[in-house]
């Protein structure tokens, strides 16, 4: 079958991304001297390209601890948001007081969950469905198939829960507040 | 006993969208109201950039992006362990539904969940007690068997190395290549510079590649 993805002339997409680092290292040279990082606020935030933190909150770097994964979830069984959540609310150089869930419209993640609500229940064939099968029985349970807007709000809600159950935040409070929200 | 820290300052979470709200409307006004629609419409970043956590390593702001440029995801030390689904599934996502065309794995100089390997490597073998220790337990390992005492900057290079060989041997990938080459890639980003560099091991379906 051919391929209707040809990939771009090797070298350009990477030497664009390195040149502009380098003219925004030389913009920038003032920024370069922090050598530790102490940011307040850790983002739970969708891997979607359109949704760079920093970006759209127009921060420097050193602001915003970041983790981005697939419609923006939080598995009190995933080890990977967990070390995130320990490692900024826990480490010594870091004890973030903030915890911000984001979410986004014309999430992908959350409108596959939606259309996999409308279809029938199968078991998850792969790492993805496996990932988005939490937010699809909700989206099942509580008929938010056709709706995407209320699910992904929906969303943002039971990632916000999540985090707010997990034991990390259970002990922490136990010291200092963490307020998070959504 | 008496706290030492102070409650959360609600200032912080007003700073953020106050910040948000004058960059949307500065975007707005730049691009005549036409960068946001046309952006909602759909995303086709042709970059995937698995990289750290660290608050100091915000891809979109260190290679001057736009947002829809680089699909992200993030995580203590940029690992991409095979299991992980999460990572897994980012992935797939971006490789099978975006189709993007590059990966690229980012380690960043100072790497504090490295640091804590190299820590964790010189004390006895114990088993992980947290997510984080189970974690950060190849990275561990990686640093028990292959790189010189305490040397982060080694073990960070080290670590690009091994993730993007992960990523070379995925599943994700193997699928994919039957279609079209992917390329992937490994960087350093330098904090104290502000500038990445290209690790030179880059490689896609038919091998090692020259950048």
């Amino acid at each position: 079958m051919t391929s209707t993805f040809l990939p771009s002339p090797p070298s350009k997409i990477l030497s664009d991304l390195l040149n502009r680092n380098e003219k925004w290292t030389e913009a920038n040279s003032g920024l370069f001297l922090q050598e530790t990082q102490s940011p307040k606020v850790l983002w739970i935030g969708c891997a979607d390209s359109r949704v760079p933190e920093s970006v759209i909150t127009n921060f420097e770097p050193g602001m915003i601890f970041t983790h981005r994964n697939i419609a923006n979830q939080f598995h009190a069984d995933d080890d990977n948001a967990i070390s995130v959540l320990i490692y900024a609310v826990e480490n010594p150089k870091m004890r973030v007081d903030h915890i911000i869930v984001v979410g986004h419209t014309r999430c992908g993640g959350v409108e596959a969950c939606c259309k996999a609500a409308q279809a029938d229940d199968s078991p998850p064939a792969n790492a993805l469905q496996r990932w988005l099968a939490p937010l699809t029985e909700f989206a099942r349970n509580n008929g938010l198939g056709g709706d995407l807007s209320a699910l992904l709000e929906a969303n943002v809600r039971m990632q916000v829960d999540n985090v707010l159950k997990s034991e990390v935040l259970e002990r922490e409070w136990g010291i200092r507040d963490v307020h998070v929200h959504g | 006993m008496a706290s030492t820290f102070s409650d959360p300052s609600p200032m912080i979470l007003t700073n953020i969208l106050g910040r948000n709200e004058k960059w949307a409307e500065a975007m707005n006004d730049a691009t005549k109201g036409q960068f946001f629609p046309k952006s909602a419409e759909g995303q086709s970043p042709k970059v995937l950039w698995i990289g750290c956590a660290d608050s100091r390593v915000p891809e979109s702001v260190v290679t001057n992006s736009y947002p829809g440029d680089i699909f992200t995801h993030r995580n203590i030390a940029n690992q991409f362990h095979p299991t992980d689904d999460s990572a897994v599934s980012v992935l797939t996502y971006a490789v099978e539904h975006v189709k993007v065309e590059h990966v690229i794995l980012v380690g960043h100089t100072n790497c504090g969940g490295a640091a804590a390997c190299v820590k964790a490597a010189e004390a006895a073998q114990s088993e992980p007690t947290s997510a984080l220790d189970r974690w950060l337990g190849p990275l561990t390992e990686l640093a028990r068997t292959t790189t010189p005492e305490g040397d982060l900057t080694a073990l960070v290079e080290a670590n690009v190395r091994v993730q993007v060989s992960n990523i070379l041997a995925s599943d994700v990938l193997e699928r994919e290549w039957k279609l079209r080459d992917v390329h992937v890639h490994g960087w350093v980003y330098e904090l104290e510079t502000g500038k990445l560099r290209d690790l030179g091991i880059s490689a896609g379906r038919n091998g090692p590649l020259q950048y």
